[in-house]
């Protein structure tokens, strides 16, 4: 029979067996009754998932591929760069992810779960990327993905590839409703470290903060704006420091405390024992305080 | 229409809950005594379960949990609800019904935003909207303050500005949202 294949149907065949190769990275995670998450099936007894929907539990049951459930535990989770880590029960049969790089334009294949826990696909494109960034709860990413396609709760957290089958990162939901990619790169970087350690330390001063405009008979050397001191955890290193609510932070070791991004850096993992510095605003006069970065706590 | 379909009086639920910390207890209880419910506690069977994003341990009764993302719970509302908010889950939650937030968009990873100076405000002008949002007047608010009405009014046009708001309803609802996307926990 000699049916000549037309473009589309070629384009068609080629998902599928694009699919068909991807989907035993592919796993979910049971949260509830009627309702999975999306996984990746990282290393024969490890899954990767999408922290920012995970349950705060220890014990998780994961569906795999085949339809078969596997108990696991929680090995670690980094709220920072929204990622989770499942440690099986058992050892199962993962394929190698090779990791690839995201341009815009790239064509992508999202998989996820449905909502019954087995695989589903999604097909678009890379729509936009951007350098490394960080994110609210100060982890840092090493490029900005994001996708043309939308996600059904349930197929957050789950592989996202490239044509030739490369591996791009884990998708999630960012603001909006956009759709992310965690670079399979921070993955790749984050994901030992959360293994070893059960959690990535971040150094942390204890305290809500809130930008607002420097008035202007206290600006110094062009301070347009601080943070002002929202609420402090009893014990933390800011209050411990003496920093009261009202207060606002000028600087941070001599990073504008404008300058989010960079104060940011400062409380990175090797921050914790370091004494920082704080120039801040109290009742009409600028002051100096020092406090002692500790590490994070978990919750 | 039968006697049945007119609305009973809001009637007082038994409360029991299930949170850790001494004070987000007191302040759960307080919550629940403004709105009229009975908090109870040990083994006296409850209407419903008011619990924290990390609830002791799983109820066999009907639980609204606050903040966290247990798909299982029957309620679920983001941890900075209001009372009005609670009131109503709580009740809807006791009749055997799901309850979610609108206000919940799901999970949201997001970049950590650089503050934009021109459109801050100044902490005198956030006073001054918290006194909006009091319900205060112009001369109410000189009073609280302790500053000139002119000066009240000076503010006002720079709230204002700065929050594209129109009207005193707008710019507290402006800011409120700003506030909840803006603050930055270090």
């Amino acid at each position: 029979m000699a049916q000549e294949l037309n473009p589309l149907s070629a384009l068609s065949d080629v998902l599928v067996a694009r699919f068909a190769a991807a989907r035993d990275s592919v796993a979910a995670v049971r949260l509830s009754q009627r309702a999975y998450l999306g996984a990746i099936l990282w290393q024969h007894d490890v899954l990767v998932t999408s922290e920012q929907s995970l349950p705060e539990r220890d014990a998780l049951e994961a569906l795999l591929p085949d339809g078969s459930a596997v108990a696991g535990k929680l090995a670690g989770r980094d709220p920072a760069t929204n990622l989770a880590l499942i440690r099986l029960d058992e050892s199962v049969r993962a394929p190698t992810l090779s990791v690839s790089i995201a341009q815009i334009g790239t064509l992508v294949i999202a998989a996820g779960s449905d909502g019954s826990g087995r695989p589903s696909a999604r097909l678009g494109m890379v729509n936009a990327v951007g350098p490394e960034w960080h994110s609210m709860r100060g982890g840092r990413i090493e490029a900005r993905i994001q996708l043309d396609i939308r996600l059904a709760g349930s197929e957050e957290g789950g592989p996202a590839f490239d044509a030739a089958g490369g591996w791009l990162g884990m998708t999630t939901f960012g603001p909006r409703g956009q759709i992310l990619v965690i670079p399979a790169t921070t993955v790749e970087r984050v994901a030992p470290a959360l293994l070893a350690g059960g959690r990535v330390p971040r150094g942390w001063l204890g305290v809500a903060l809130r930008p607002v405009a420097v008035p202007d008979e206290l600006r110094e050397a062009g301070a347009e704006a601080g943070l002002m001191v929202m609420s402090l955890s009893p014990e933390g290193p800011a209050a411990k420091a003496g920093l009261v609510a009202g207060d606002i932070i000028l600087s941070v070791d001599g990073t504008p405390a404008r300058r989010l991004r960079s104060v940011l850096a400062h409380l990175g993992s090797e921050s914790v024992g370091k004494t920082l510095p704080l120039r801040l605003i109290r009742g009409g006069a600028i002051i100096t305080v020092e406090a002692t970065v500790t590490e994070r706590p978990t919750t | 229409m039968t006697d049945s379909a007119v609305s009973p009086p809001a009637r007082s639920l038994r409360v029991a809950i299930a949170a850790s910390g001494g004070e987000r207890i007191a302040a759960l209880i307080d919550v629940l005594q403004s709105l009229g419910h009975e908090v109870i506690t040990g083994d006296e069977r409850p209407d419903v379960v008011l619990a924290d994003r990390h609830p002791p341990e799983k109820g066999r009764y009907p639980t609204l949990v606050l903040g966290g993302t247990d798909a299982d719970a029957e309620g679920l509302l983001p941890e900075n609800a209001g009372a009005a908010e609670i009131d109503a889950a709580l009740r809807a939650v006791a009749e055997g019904l799901i309850v979610r937030s609108s206000r919940a968009r799901g999970p949201a990873f997001s970049a950590v935003q650089e503050a934009e100076a021109r459109t801050l405000l100044t902490p005198r002008e956030a006073q001054i909207l918290d006194a909006i949002a009091d319900g205060l007047t112009n001369k109410a608010i000189a009073r609280r303050l302790g500053i000139s009405l002119h000066t009240v009014k000076f503010h006002l046009e720079s709230v204002f500005r700065k929050l594209e708001a129109r009207t005193r309803t707008e710019a507290v609802a402006k800011a409120l949202e700003r506030r909840r996307e803006d603050t930055i926990n270090l």
